[in-house]
């Protein structure tokens, strides 16, 4: 499979779950293992432009595919406008849930360029946060989008320290 | 300049959005082993025989540790009760008895093996004999007293508290109208998002030492030294990215286990790193809850609304171990009859051993519950009265020296009127509707089956901790560079559990020291490193290290005065002395500083499904100062999401002693559907004489009038009180067709 635009060769036990071949066979530790019912999200990765949980995921399903993580989304270092925006518009605190939340907003924007709140709530139905309470996380991602279409993301309902 | 005051982003921020952050599961090293911890699985049995061999027969598994392994088989934060490892007649130098399993999580054995699936072969491979004792499977059975959970108290009831202020017959004599309400409080679960996990190691020196996401690092290094039997000095504790805690990561969970693996194997010449992650059925079975409880109470006033008398008897089911059981009842016993100034009290609170899963610290400590009584209790009052709910308040409300109800004035600072103001204000500026706020019947019905209502509570809770507890926390502040000041090192062990803490501790270190905020680099959260912070609990990091920053950063100035390069200034903050509860009246200073809340709720029920949706939220809470008002908003969020979950979503069972439902799947955490479709945060800033730049704590507060806040609004919708939470559809729908 290719992850992260880089192809691994590996053969793999048929149960192994793709979440542990990326943390474990490949070091990709960000993403995360929250729970063991499929139910939180943390896991969630790109797989051929879909968001799945890898928790669920057969890592031989994904053989051949492509496979994208949050490892994968900054481009030479220069962030994601999704990874930006859970930045500027503090989308986050604890973190744990944040690389599949980015993976879920990615994934949507990808086919959604301009999604409206609705939309969004309904894309991370799958991704629980516990800490933020996800208003802001919502925000993040508006911001993303009008970055994304190359407008200027709406203004920060507080004052920017300079 | 990026000091306090600025909505600076978080330091942590890239680390978290790149995937580069750490968690404890993240943590590798070079011939890596695994452990699994074995829970009993037993609400209550005596353990008769175990027997490792067919485990360590298991190929790949490398040992086991037992209770023989303990040397001081014996652990609890605010008092020892809890053996680390049941075992057969192993309590080490404990008079802990060890034998007693009381409740399904206690640990019995860790298993060390090549993978984790050796591990959890060896685990499943142990051999164990038990004999099953009678269940004490919560409060009525634990009441009656037949069957003890712990043989060394006469009675379950292990912990008593009272209030007995005024005269308690005369104020019911002038009393023209009487509530009284039986109250039930549910577990709750903190399903933090990252379940325990920990690597232990022998660090270069030589140090026992857990890399783990908790609370307070330098009484996990003593938690960990006192069962080990070591001079903390040996024993090192060092915490990574920590995914939530919200008070459950205060207890021990693996800190204690993984350095006894790590020192069995250092003593075999072993010396190779071990890591355990726990999965989330695990995580949910392993560590305690919010309390559940039972309250009885009984409110008086006269005719013009003014509180002459409050009466309350409050349980708390602590389960199998105390945890910190004493102290949130506490909290409890002294948030039950609310932020209001009333002349006659008599107040019982009882702590009380069962086979349940142990109560301790989850955001609030004992002031969800207690405010959930004394807030439907007014609510319900004003309706009996007939009187706006805000106006029986603003009537009764605890002022700037106020005397409580332990009888001594408030500390300085009490903004409770303040708070109620800004909220009532801000909820009536959004609505159409009234000019002034009133919640009774405000909301006009949506159609025939859906019907709105607005409801509100208030609520206010310690900043630090109490009860005479030695509160302090210290701070280091290095200053680099010869004629300027070109690099500031502040020094500091406080847990950002995900609340911003190190995000703010720098803000607070730059404006103590007076440079920019790109000039301060930090190092946390070590015990090699960094002195003693007290935990990430009790809304007491932003209050307790904001001093002992301007403490340091006073000392270090003097130290550059004099011309030291670098000046090192340290600094131990130590607040007022508290007091405990006098046992026969309650009488006390007990706490140094408070916290004030008020919130708005307006929700609507289906009345076909008994559905509960919140559509608006209104919060005014006082904190002080704001050092970054945009982490000051995401606590806001966060607490109220969490509060609709403990209000409307989240219920844990328990039976027997057993928790039937430990998944995500089957305890509901509200997802981004389920959320109250707005939260308005009003942030209230009346400075706390003693906090640093006049902050509070604040990260408990929204949580805590949230509950009260929708049964009031639910109520306002049906007429129905509910005096039990979770509001999930059934329950609702069952009092609508009752
Ligand atoms: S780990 Fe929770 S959904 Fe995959
Ligand atoms: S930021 Fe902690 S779970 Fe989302």
């Amino acid at each position: 499979m290719t992850v992260n635009g880089t192809r691994y060769d590996r053969d793999v036990e048929p149960r192994t779950l793709l979440v542990h071949f990326l943390r474990e066979e490949l070091g990709l530790t960000g993403t995360h293992v929250g729970c063991d019912t499929s139910y939180c999200g943390a896991c969630t990765v790109i797989v051929d432009g879909r968001s799945v949980k890898s928790c669920t995921y057969l890592a031989v399903a994904a053989d051949g595919a492509d496979v994208r993580t949050v490892e994968g989304v900054a481009v030479d270092g220069t962030l994601h406008p999704v990874q930006e925006g859970f930045w500027e518009r503090h989308g986050l605190q604890c973190g744990f849930c944040t690389p599949g939340m980015i993976m879920s907003s990615v994934a949507l924007l990808e086919q959604n360029p301009a999604p409206g709140e609705g939309e969004i709530r309904h894309a991370i139905e799958g991704n629980l946060c516990r800490c933020t309470g996800y208003h802001n996380i919502v925000r993040a991602v508006e911001y993303a989008a009008a970055k994304m279409r190359g407008e200027e993301p709406p203004a920060p309902d507080w004052e920017v320290p300079s | 300049m990026n000091g306090v005051g600025r909505s600076v982003p978080r330091v942590d921020a890239v680390a978290k959005v790149t995937g580069a952050a750490r968690y404890p599961a993240d943590v590798a090293g070079p011939e890596l082993l695994h452990a699994k911890v074995v829970f009993s699985g037993r609400p209550h049995a005596r353990m008769v025989a175990m027997d490792v061999a067919p485990a360590l027969a298991v190929p790949g598994v490398v040992d086991v540790v037992t209770a023989a392994d303990v040397p001081v088989n014996e652990y609890g934060l605010t008092m020892f009760d809890q053996p680390v490892l049941v075992g057969v007649g192993a309590t080490g130098r404990s008079a802990v008895p060890s034998d007693v399993s009381r409740w399904e999580g206690d640990q019995i054995a860790v298993v060390i093996a090549e993978t984790p699936r050796a591990a959890a072969e060896g685990a499943a491979a142990l051999r164990v004999d038990w004999e099953d004792l009678p269940i004490v499977a919560d409060l009525e059975a634990a009441l009656r007293d037949e069957v003890l959970v712990h043989d060394e108290t006469a009675t379950n009831v292990y912990v008593h508290d009272r209030i007995r202020k005024g005269d308690i017959a005369a104020g019911w004599a002038q009393a023209d109208v009487v509530v009284e309400g039986t109250y039930r409080l549910p577990h709750q679960e903190h399903a933090f998002l990252q379940p325990e996990a920990a690597v232990s190691y022998l660090d270069t020196d030589g140090r026992v030492t857990v890399e783990i996401a908790g609370q307070w690092a330098h009484e996990d290094q003593a938690q960990i030294a006192h069962a080990l039997d070591l001079p903390p000095e040996q024993v090192r504790v060092i915490y990574t990215a920590i995914g939530g805690a919200f008070g459950g990561r205060e207890d021990m969970s693996l800190q204690i286990v993984m350095a006894l693996a790590t020192r069995k194997l250092a003593a075999r010449g072993i010396d190779r790193p071990i890591r355990c992650v726990w999965s989330r059925e695990e995580s949910i079975v392993g560590h305690h809850k919010r309390h559940r409880g039972l309250v009885h109470a009984k409110l008086g006033a006269t005719s013009d609304g003014t509180i002459v008398a409050v009466e309350a008897d409050a349980y708390l089911d602590a389960g199998a171990y105390n945890y910190t059981t004493n102290k949130v009842l506490g909290n409890l016993h002294l948030t039950v009859s609310g932020p209001y100034e009333i002349p006659n009290a008599r107040i019982d609170s009882y702590g009380v051993y069962t086979n349940a899963v142990p109560g301790g610290a989850f955001r609030g400590f004992g002031s969800p519950q207690g405010a959930f009584v004394a807030e439907n209790q007014m609510n319900k009052l004003a309706e009996v009265l007939g009187m706006d709910p805000v106006e029986l308040r603003m009537r009764n409300v605890i002022r700037e020296g106020s005397i409580g109800p332990t009888q001594v004035p408030f500390p300085p600072g009490v903004s409770m009127p303040e708070v109620i103001e800004a909220c009532a204000q801000a909820a009536a500026d959004g609505t159409d509707e009234a000019a002034a706020f009133s919640p009774i019947a405000s909301l006009p019905s949506v159609g025939a089956r859906i019907r709105r209502g607005r409801g509100f509570a208030c609520a206010f809770k310690n900043v630090g901790f109490s009860f005479g507890f030695p509160e302090r926390c210290e701070a280091t502040i290095e200053l680099h560079g010869d004629e300027e000041i070109e690099r500031v090192v502040l020094h500091h062990a406080g847990a950002d559990v995900g609340q911003g803490a190190h995000t703010v501790f720098r803000q607070m270190a730059a404006d103590a020291v007076g440079v920019d905020l790109d000039k301060v680099d930090t190092v946390y959260s070590d015990t090699a490193t960094t002195g003693d912070s007290g935990s990430a609990s009790a809304s007491r990091l932003t209050f307790m290290a904001g001093n002992a920053i301007l403490g340091a950063a006073e000392e270090a100035d003097k130290r550059w005065r004099d011309g030291d390069r670098p000046a090192v200034g340290e600094f131990r903050y130590v607040p007022p002395p508290t007091d405990p509860y006098d046992p026969d009246t309650g009488r006390g200073a007990i706490n140094f500083a408070y916290g004030y809340v008020a919130e708005a709720v307006d929700a609507a029920v289906d009345l076909d499904t008994g559905h509960i949706r919140v559509h608006r939220v209104v919060c005014a809470v006082d904190v002080g100062k704001a050092v970054n008002p945009k982490l000051v908003e995401g606590q806001v969020h966060g607490a109220v999401v969490q509060a609709h979950g403990y209000a409307l979503t989240e219920r844990l069972v328990v039976v027997d002693g057993r928790i039937v439902n430990p998944r995500l799947s089957g305890y509901l955490v509200p997802g981004a559907l389920d959320i109250p479709d707005r939260i308005e945060t009003v942030i209230v800033e009346h400075p706390d004489p003693r906090g640093p730049w006049g902050a509070r704590g604040m990260a408990e507060m929204p949580f805590i009038p949230y509950a009260p806040a929708v049964v009031a609004a639910i109520h306002d919708a049906t007429g129905i009180w509910f005096d039990e939470i979770p509001l999930t559809p059934d329950r609702v729908l069952a009092a609508l067709r009752a």
